[in-house]
């Protein structure tokens, strides 16, 4: 699926090989998300290094997947939930 | 009302009052984090959220012995009460779902928001409320891998366990879910006037 097949006659030595920006592309939430293995995750790190159209994208995923992260904080439960708890609770102990 | 003695670990003996009290001080203060984790697992329902803590809160207390105390009480009640929700789910969701075939066929780079706005600058203005609205308008098949890798934390491989689908399907289910809240986001923000 994403990612994980380069356009034929592409990549058959990972370290070696450098990555398209169309590759790079596609591998950025498993880079992003810490999932691609070391190997990989150098190639697309060193792909960043020297290339200025994909940075940004990456960057930009970045801050968008932190404020997904920030903004998953709780609200507040309905003091009545608790209460039900604690009377469920106590009669299960009664 | 017999008085129930229960042998923990360290060999004391303590009543179940005891452990009552122990409980409700460990536990219920994650009662607003375990109803944010339902209220995203399920769309913001929030009787079905209510539902979902009871049930977790419940069966905590009935296993409360085997719970070590000083461990992670939160992260144990949050899988307690994922694990409801995902065993619900399953069972409704014994059918197949239609997202499969419609893969990602729009390439690999950012949308809109990211031409709108590449350096993400809106993110700071949005009120997270309308994040959690976005979260909360996903499909299930999307919101679900969303909630528990970008909210939870989770891995691939254990958003896939959870689940009960190949890490692949989560990939591509996280990509066009991550996709699609740009959009809403992106939707928000020119509604709110803050982009053009």
């Amino acid at each position: 699926m994403n990612g994980q097949k380069p356009p034929e006659g592409r990549r058959t030595d990972a370290e070696a090989e450098e990555l398209s920006c169309e590759e790079s592309l596609a591998l950025m939430y498993e880079f992003l998300d810490g999932e691609l293995p070391a190997e990989r995750n150098e190639t697309v790190r060193r792909h960043l290094q020297i290339c200025r159209r994909c940075y940004p994208h990456f960057d930009f995923e970045r801050i968008f997947l932190d404020y997904l992260h920030e903004a998953g904080s709780a609200p507040q439960a309905n003091p009545d939930l608790e209460r039900r708890i604690r009377s469920l609770i106590a009669e299960e102990s009664a | 009302m017999g008085i129930a003695v229960v042998a923990r670990g360290n060999g004391r003996q303590r009543t179940i009052e005891d452990r009552r009290k122990e409980f409700e001080a460990e536990a219920l203060p994650h009662l607003d984090a375990l109803f944010g984790l339902a209220l995203r697992l399920t769309g913001g329902d929030e009787p079905r959220s209510e539902d979902l803590v009871q049930d977790a809160m419940l069966k905590a207390w009935r296993s409360w012995d085997r719970f070590e105390s000083g461990t992670n009480c939160r992260a144990w009640l949050m899988t307690i009460l994922r694990n409801g929700f995902i065993n619900l789910y399953r069972r409704e969701m014994s059918r197949p779902v239609k997202v499969e075939f419609e893969e990602i066929a729009e390439g690999h780079g950012s949308g809109s928001l990211y031409e709108a706005d590449p350096e993400g600058r809106v993110f700071d203005r949005l009120v997270n409320d309308k994040v959690l609205r976005a979260i909360e308008e996903l499909p299930d098949e999307f919101r679900i891998p969303v909630v528990l890798a970008d909210v939870e934390g989770m891995r691939y491989q254990e958003v896939a366990e959870t689940m009960g689908i190949p890490v692949g399907t989560v990939k591509s289910r996280l990509f066009r879910g991550r996709k699609r809240l740009q959009e809403s986001l992106h939707r928000f923000a020119v509604e709110q006037g803050y982009l053009p």
